[in-house]
Order: structure tokens, then C-alpha cells, then sequence
């Protein structure tokens, strides 16, 4: 029962990094909390729902469809609603309110063409469950699988930003955006980028949740947890994004377990209280000092 | 090698930038002096993409200057910025990747090389932080970034602030080192007296206009810019 506990705390744990790497690639870049996010990340399971009810897709080209539909509507997102307001130098509150009304908007137009019902996956392997001790601990191989995804994505995420030209550029532009510029890096296009990688997380991510729960038009709303796991762990930092999302994943399977489902949230909003008046940067915030 | 008329930038409703005009031949050090909030910086941003002129007009080379600031590094000219602005979270090493961001050419190495010649320090420093290092080997490393984009023409904004008086010395001697090697340089300083030791030709930019312009050891001569820039009693 403990381990099982664990896995499966594991594995939404990592669920909610994927979605927190999201958020936190965008906030350190752009300096503000994309709320868009969450639909994106919907997006991303419809995408993946349509793959495998329509065209039967087996569940890796079901996955990397979705991280490549919800890395597109990624871009187009920034390209539509906040290139524009970058370029005229909005504080990034109008960002972030721009955000709320795409998540909103997208939404309403997932009710309006496809509807409110909830769907659910057909079972990849949701059946198969991995036997300990004579039974006595249940594993799904799918906990395990998405678990192991999760953390595989963003250890490649992060050898990326360390060793790539383009992952250096993207830390560079975290430093000092305009200073990124005059090294020759087309800002524009590296923005789209960054909210390109956020986007396959998204999308991988959102098929996880809709096979592991189920598929439907407000679901992006989980990413409230996600925006936890990122402040928990630091907004804008990777690390912290990941541990984040573990800690809160175990967190709450533990509670849901041992103590009650319905406690859960408040043991999660408990947290982020608890830790933000410990360290309001989160466990691996920046502290920016300049040296003059 | 740069020509600049007429030009006019505004900061919002600050008219911070008038009319100004200079020029900078190839191989030339030129120097743009002048008190704090003359509208040297800016000027300096405008000739770097980031900020917009509202008038004016820059020819680099003979064709106009491109607008973005990557265009404008393609293009050749270079900028060390005021306060260096180095990538702090982000090693020598990369500091050094990020400023031949555009180039793909074989040469990179050998300016790593040249760079490390002329700065020793900064190869024996490679991994260490750019946030960790003393000012005067963050002005170097601001140098060296700004010269491995390959440039033809490189602006320095105020190099010498905040930098002992003996690292000045050096910097200054490096200036002179670049100029050697063919460089040309567009120096912006509050420091009158040393840009103008060094420079070729200089202006005098007050309020947001050119005051004044001739040979720097002319200039460093003039009893007039001496009691405005240099401190001198009257």
C-alpha cells in the first residue's frame, strides 16, 4: 500500500512538473504567469483523444502528436496575444490578463464545437498493473510509464538549455533579454521556441491526465496545481519545477490515501502557503543580485 | 565608415537626442564626451537597434543601418555596454558562445585565441560564473563577447565606470590595442580626460546636442571643455 502510494504520488508528481516546467519556462523568460497554459494543455489531450479514436494511433504517435499540436497552438497563442503587446512594452499584468482571456476564450470554443461531455481514453494499458508481494501492491504500468516520461522530457530539457546553442541563447535571454538581442539572437523567434518546448510538455502532459482521469473542456484548471509545483520549486527555475511537482504529487496521494480525498487541497494550498512565507523565491528561487 | 545626420531620439516625451551629426572614419577612435544625462547612452542604443530614432539618418558603411538589434550585429557593428551587461548566471565560456552566436565561420576558435591573448585571465576563469568576476574582468569579458562577433566597428559606453584607476589604465590600452589591429571605435565617456588622451577626434554632446567637435588633444586643450568636463577651476 505504501509504495503504491508512492508511485502513484510519483507519477502525477510528474504530471504536474511537465505542466510546472511549462510555466516556468515562460515566467523566466517573459516574466509572467501564462494562464493560458492549462488550455493549451487541454488542447493537447483533445488532440490526443482525436488521434487515437479517429485514426487508431498506438500511444507513442499518440503522445508525440500531442506534444506537436499543443507546441503549434503554443506558438500561435504568443503570436496572437501577446507578441503584440510585448513589442509595445505592457507591463506583463496585461500579459498575464491577455492569458486569463485566451484560457478562457479556448475553452469556450472547445464547448462550442466539440461539446461539454467528458471523454475518456481507450485503455492503452490502464489494466495492466504490475503484482509486488504476492499482491499485495498494485503498480499501473501507466503511473510508471508516465512517471518515467515526465522525468526522462525534462532531463532532456535540461541537457538541451546546458549544451545547445539555442539552450544557451534562452539562458542568456533569462539574464538579460536585450543584451541576448544585441548578441544577434532574433528575439522573436526564440520566444516562439521557448513557448514551443512549453507546449509539447503541455501536450504530453495533458494525454497523461486525460488517460489517467478523463477529457474535458475546463480540465486546464489542474494547472492550478502545476502553477503550485512551480512556485513551491521556484518560478523559473527547472529543478524546482520538478521537485515541486513530486513533492506535490506525493503530498497529496498521501492525504487522499491515508487522511481523506477531500482533504487535499488544502493540504496542497497549505503548502504553498507554509513555503512561501519560509521562502517566498520558492525552494530553488533566484536571488538576482547585480554587480555593478 | 558610420555617418550620422541629423539624428533625433525621444524618450517618450524627453527630447533626448537633437540634431546631432558625427562621423567615424574607418580606423578612427572617436569619442562622444559630455556630464551625465547628455544623451550619450542614448545615442549609443539608438546606434545599436534597441532604441528608435524619431529623425535621422545612419549609414553604415554607406547603406542605412538595419533596424533589429541581431540585423544590426550581422551587419558588423558591436556594443559593450554601459555597466557590461554580462550574461550573469552564465559562464565565461558561454558568455564567450553567446557573442559568436551568429557565426558558423572556422575562425571562432582563432578569436577565442586572440581574445585569451589579449585577456589571459578570462581562459583561466572559462568556467566560473561572469557574475563571480571582479569589475575589471567583467570589463574585459564584456570586451572579449563584444569581439567575438567578428566586428568591424565596436561602441563602448562609459568602459571605465566604477573600474580603479589603474584597470582604466589597462582598458584604455587595450582601446588603443583594437584600434592597432584595425579596429574602429566609438567611445562614449564621462571620463573626458581619458577618452579624449586616446581618441582620434571627439565631440562634445550637451543636452542633446554636439557642442562641439575637433581632435581630441584639441579639445582636451580647450579651456572651455576643461571647466565644463574636466573639473578644472575657472
Amino acid at each position: 500500500m505504501f509504495l503504491q502510494t508512492v508511485v502513484t504520488g510519483l507519477s502525477i508528481g510528474g504530471i504536474y512538473a511537465l505542466m510546472a516546467v511549462g510555466y516556468s519556462l515562460v515566467f523566466s523568460v517573459l516574466s509572467f504567469s501564462n494562464f493560458a497554459h492549462g488550455a493549451v494543455i487541454m488542447l493537447g489531450a483533445y488532440i490526443g483523444l482525436g488521434l487515437v479514436t479517429k485514426l487508431h494511433f498506438g500511444l507513442g504517435l499518440v503522445v508525440s502528436g500531442a506534444m506537436a499540436g499543443a507546441g503549434l497552438i503554443a506558438i500561435v497563442n504568443e503570436k496572437l496575444a501577446y507578441s503584440l503587446l510585448r513589442k509595445r512594452k505592457a507591463p506583463s499584468l496585461y500579459i498575464m490578463i491577455s492569458a486569463m482571456g485566451c484560457a478562457v476564450f479556448l475553452e469556450n470554443m472547445v464547448y462550442a464545437t466539440i461539446g461539454s461531455r467528458f471523454y475518456a481514453f481507450p485503455a492503452f494499458f490502464k489494466q495492466s498493473v504490475l503484482c509486488l508481494f504476492n499482491g499485495t501492491c498494485n503498480i499501473a504500468l501507466l503511473d510508471l510509464f508516465a512517471f518515467g516520461i515526465s522525468i526522462l522530457a525534462i532531463l532532456g530539457l535540461h541537457l538541451f538549455l546546458i549544451h545547445t546553442r539555442t539552450g544557451i541563447a534562452i539562458r542568456a535571454g533569462v539574464s538579460d533579454m536585450t543584451m541576448c538581442s544585441l548578441m544577434g539572437v532574433n528575439l522573436d523567434r526564440l520566444i516562439s521556441i521557448v513557448f514551443f518546448l512549453a507546449g509539447i510538455f503541455g501536450g504530453a502532459a495533458g494525454v497523461f491526465l486525460g488517460i489517467k482521469y478523463l477529457v474535458y473542456p475546463t480540465m486546464g484548471w489542474v494547472t492550478n496545481k502545476a502553477y503550485i509545483a512551480a512556485v513551491i520549486g521556484g518560478l523559473g527555475s527547472l529543478p524546482g519545477a520538478l521537485l515541486g511537482g513530486l513533492i506535490l504529487g506525493v503530498l497529496e496521494t498521501f492525504v487522499s490515501t491515508y487522511v481523506s480525498s477531500v482533504m487535499r487541497d488544502v493540504f496542497s494550498f497549505g503548502l504553498l502557503i507554509a513555503l512561501l512565507v519560509w521562502r517566498p523565491n520558492g525552494l530553488f528561487g533566484r536571488d538576482t543580485g547585480e554587480k555593478v | 565608415m558610420l555617418s550620422v545626420t541629423r539624428l533625433n531620439v525621444h524618450y517618450g516625451k524627453i527630447h533626448a537626442v537633437r540634431d546631432a551629426s558625427f562621423r567615424v572614419g574607418k580606423g578612427e577612435i572617436v569619442s562622444i564626451v559630455g556630464a551625465n544625462g547628455a544623451g550619450k547612452s542614448t545615442i549609443m542604443w539608438t546606434l545599436a537597434g534597441v532604441l528608435k530614432p524619431s529623425s535621422g539618418e545612419i549609414l553604415f558603411d554607406g547603406k542605412p543601418l538595419p533596424g533589429k538589434p541581431h540585423e544590426i550585429v550581422r551587419s558588423g557593428l558591436a556594443l559593450v555596454p554601459e555597466r557590461r551587461r554580462l550574461f550573469a548566471e552564465l559562464t565565461v565560456q558561454e558568455n564567450l558562445i553567446m557573442g559568436a552566436y551568429l557565426r558558423h565561420d572556422k575562425a571562432i576558435e582563432e578569436d577565442l585565441e586572440k581574445n585569451f591573448a589579449l585577456f589571459p585571465i578570462l581562459k583561466q576563469r572559462l568556467k566560473q560564473y561572469a557574475g563571480t568576476l571582479s569589475g575589471g574582468e567583467q570589463q574585459m569579458l564584456a570586451i572579449a563577447r563584444a569581439m567575438m562577433s567578428s566586428p568591424r566597428m565596436i561602441l563602448f559606453d562609459e568602459p571605465s565606470l566604477g573600474l580603479a584607476p589603474i584597470v582604466v589604465d589597462t582598458l584604455m590600452e587595450t582601446i588603443l590595442q583594437l584600434r592597432e589591429n584595425g579596429m574602429t571605435v566609438l567611445l562614449v565617456e564621462q571620463n573626458a580626460g581619458r577618452a579624449l588622451e586616446i581618441s582620434d577626434r571627439a565631440y562634445v554632446l550637451d543636452v542633446g546636442h554636439i557642442a562641439k567637435e575637433g581632435p581630441g588633444k584639441a579639445l582636451l586643450d580647450d579651456p572651455e571643455v576643461r571647466r565644463a568636463y574636466l573639473g578644472e577651476l575657472a
